[in-house]
Parts: structure tokens; C-alpha cells; sequence
């Protein structure tokens, strides 16, 4: 029997899903053939290793959040089906709905306060995106709502401080390294603004996760920010600093000098 | 009552009738979710999500539809949001895994037994198809016909897929048992 058939046979005999007929050739194959003796053996043993593997038991955490956010959702459902629950269609629908009614007041109203009206919407659009961002980032209990917080960020052409300062204040004091890390790189695509820059060197001096900190280096290289050349040097002379973050402020220097 | 009724109630505005499917579901959708990104804190963050969402987007819960499929569909987006997410975001920077070394810390804590620990080393030399196969048949027990049903597809595919990750698995296990 060629060995692919024979090990799906195989495995269908050790499940007990074969007919009688199958069941006496794969019998008669086992007492004929060493090979799938050792085979059935081997098939066997993972199988049964799978289907006895022991469950594992969430920690306390997870049934806590999934009541603390239960009891939320209960407590502003009439807001939310207003406001938040709007399924996306109606929300598109009413998009184009304001559009259209926008494009025939257009003929009424002067240009300049066609733009006033583009300004409030893109005010809007930005107090649409903030909400949603501090929402998520201040989910404590949740990292991966934080992070999803956070790539809102990708969302925003030009953000305001108060979008910079969550960001940065979650660069320098979220719990989760990966939460860290995602502010980190939402903050790299505004590297422009000058605040940004300022903040990020800054945290350049404060951030003591290693991880945070080899990435802070590269940014910096990529910005080709010379003004961190000392800060650099510090680093690499203070003993406190783990060896990789040295070596990583050696090659920044290196790249920025 | 079925867990389709309870999905009707939390839908139609019951809101604390999803205490019941969490409780019926949580063990089961943390456990996928373990052995699918070999980290317990991680499952418990993700599978968090996966009921918050079964209560954001209740409404999209179709009625007469199978609830169990419903939710590890819930589970398996969770699971490549967050793939995705990861592989976007971050290993731009740094190699978290490799720096912290988490995951491996992880799987040393999740498993106590030393051919279990074999068993999901092995497993994470799958392709990610091929685990979520296995852990849905073999480890959470689903039946062919659920996971044909969940993942769109036949079950004589499914059962195809699922033959061709055990033979792999067993070659991987039998691989690192020697070593």
C-alpha cells in the first residue's frame, strides 16, 4: 500500500471511522508490514497525546474585564445604539446623505463658507478619531485594545497635542512593551512636527525598557537626529545600560556623527 | 436554552444574558487561543476581545446560524488581527520574541510534561493552517462537519488538510524526540 494512503488509513483505524472491510485490510497490512506497525505505533502516540492534552485555566483577569466591560455596555446602551453601534452601511449612507445635502446648499452658500463648513467637518473627523483613540488606550485592561488605540493614530493626517501627548505618555508609561513600541511607531509618522521630535528626545533620556530604547535609537537614526549624539554617548558609558542598548547608541553615533 | 436562544436575547438588547455564553465559552475559546499563539497571557488579552466583540457586533449575529461557529469565527479574526497587527506594527522595529523571549518562556510554563512540551514544539512547526486544524479537531474535540461548516468548506477537504498535519506533526514530533 502506497504510504500516504496507508497513513491516512492509519489514522482513520486508530479514530475508529473505518468500515469492516477497510478495518481487515489495514489489520492485514499491520500484521504483514513492520513499517506500518512502527507507523500506527508513532500515529498513536500524537493522536492520543492531542486528544488527552490537559485544559488550560484563564486567570481570574479575564472573567473580571469581561464583567467590568459587560456592566459598562449595560450601563450606556441607549447612547450606544444612537451614537456608537450604527452599523457601518447607515453610517456610509448617511456620510453620502450629508454629502448630497452638502452639494445643494453648496449653491446658497458663499465659498468661504463652503470652507468654514470643510474646517468643522475635518475638526469632526478629528474629534471622531480622538475619541475613539482615548477610548481604547485607557482600556487597562486590555493591551491589544491598546494597541488598536494606538493605530489610530495611522487614521490622522496632523494630530493635535492632546492626540501627541496620550501617545507619548503611553511611549513612557504603558505597562506592555508592545503598547510601547506601536505609540513608538505611530509617533515616528509624525516625526515632522516639532513637538513630536521634542518628545521623542526626551524619552530618549527617561525610557529605561531596553526593547523601547533600541528602538528609540533607530527612529533616531532614521530622523537623522544629531541633536541625540551626546545623549547617546551618555549611554554608552553608563554601566546601568544593557549591553545591546549600548552597542545599538555605539552604531547611532556611528551613523549620526 | 441553546446557546443560539441566549445569542437572540444578547442581540435583541439582553445584554446580561452574554454572562451565560461567556460562561459556556470562555474556557474553550481561551484554550484555542493558547495553544494557537503558545502564550497564556496573550490568550487571556485576546480572548477578552473576542467576547467584547460577540457584544459590539451582536447585531451581526444571524439569526438561525450555529452560535458555536459564530464565535470561533470571532476567535479565529482576533487571532489575525492580531498576527496581522504584530507583523505590522512592530517587527518593524525590534524582534520582541527574540529580545524578551517570551514565547519560550511561555511554552515552558504552560507545560509541565516533557513529551507534551515535544508535542507543542512540534506544533508550532506547523503552518498556521495546519495547527488551528488540529487544535479545533483534536485538541477542542469539533467535529469535521463543524469545522467544514466554520471554515466554509467540505469535509472531505477539511479531513484531507486535517490527515496531511498529522502525518506532518508526527514526522516534526518524532524528529525532536531524537534529538
Amino acid at each position: 500500500m502506497e504510504r500516504e494512503k496507508l497513513e491516512s488509513m492509519l489514522i482513520d483505524y486508530i479514530d475508529g471511522t473505518l468500515n469492516e472491510k477497510e478495518c481487515r485490510e489495514v489489520e492485514a497490512e499491520l500484521e504483514r508490514s513492520e513499517i506500518a506497525r512502527a507507523l500506527h505505533d508513532q500515529l498513536k502516540e500524537v493522536m492520543v497525546k492531542m486528544g488527552s492534552a490537559p485544559q488550560l485555566e484563564p486567570g481570574e483577569a479575564l472573567r473580571r474585564g469581561f464583567d467590568h466591560f459587560l456592566s459598562q455596555e449595560i450601563a450606556r446602551k441607549p447612547e450606544s445604539r444612537s451614537v456608537k453601534m450604527v452599523p457601518m452601511f447607515y453610517r456610509i449612507a448617511a456620510g453620502i446623505v450629508i454629502l448630497m445635502v452638502t452639494g445643494v446648499a453648496a449653491y446658497w452658500i458663499r465659498r468661504d463658507l463652503q470652507n468654514q463648513d470643510r474646517l468643522a467637518k475635518m475638526e469632526r473627523e478629528l474629534e471622531k478619531y480622538k475619541k475613539q483613540m482615548m477610548g481604547m488606550l485607557n482600556n487597562e485592561f486590555s493591551p491589544s485594545q491598546r494597541m488598536q488605540g494606538v493605530s489610530v493614530a495611522y487614521e490622522i493626517d496632523k494630530p493635535d497635542d492632546e492626540i501627541v501627548n496620550a501617545l507619548v505618555s503611553t511611549l513612557n508609561n504603558d505597562p506592555n512593551t508592545n503598547v510601547r513600541l506601536a505609540a513608538l511607531d505611530a509617533l515616528g509618522q509624525f516625526a515632522k512636527e516639532k513637538q513630536v521630535r521634542k518628545e521623542l528626545i526626551k524619552s530618549l533620556s527617561t525610557q529605561k525598557d531596553p526593547v523601547v530604547q533600541i528602538a528609540l535609537i533607530q527612529l533616531m537614526v532614521k530622523m537623522k537626529e544629531k541633536g541625540v549624539v551626546k545623549q547617546l554617548e551618555r549611554m554608552t558609558k553608563d554601566t546601568k545600560t544593557m549591553k545591546a542598548v549600548r552597542d545599538e547608541a555605539y552604531s547611532g553615533i556611528f551613523k549620526l556623527s | 436554552m441553546t446557546d443560539e436562544m441566549i445569542m437572540e436575547a444578547v442581540k435583541s438588547g439582553n445584554l446580561q444574558q452574554a454572562s451565560l455564553l461567556f460562561e459556556r465559552y470562555h474556557k474553550r475559546i481561551y484554550n484555542f487561543l493558547a495553544r494557537m499563539t503558545v502564550s497564556k497571557v496573550l490568550a487571556e488579552d485576546l480572548t477578552q476581545n473576542v467576547f467584547l466583540r460577540m457584544i459590539k457586533y451582536r447585531t451581526s449575529y444571524r439569526e438561525g446560524s450555529k452560535f458555536q461557529s459564530w464565535i470561533y469565527q470571532i476567535a479565529r479574526n482576533v487571532f489575525s488581527d492580531h498576527y496581522q497587527m504584530h507583523k505590522n506594527r512592530v517587527a518593524g522595529f525590534v524582534d520582541v520574541e527574540k529580545v524578551g523571549g517570551t514565547i519560550a518562556d511561555e511554552e515552558e510554563s504552560m507545560v509541565q510534561d516533557e513529551r507534551e512540551k515535544i508535542l507543542h514544539r512540534s506544533m508550532a512547526m506547523l503552518t498556521e493552517e495546519q495547527r488551528e486544524l488540529l487544535v479545533l479537531t483534536r485538541f477542542q474535540h469539533l467535529k469535521y462537519e463543524e469545522v467544514a461548516e466554520m471554515m466554509d468548506t467540505t469535509v472531505a477537504n477539511i479531513k484531507v488538510k486535517i490527515h496531511r498535519a498529522i502525518q506532518k506533526l508526527r514526522e516534526h514530533y518524532f524528529q525532536l524526540e531524537q534529538i
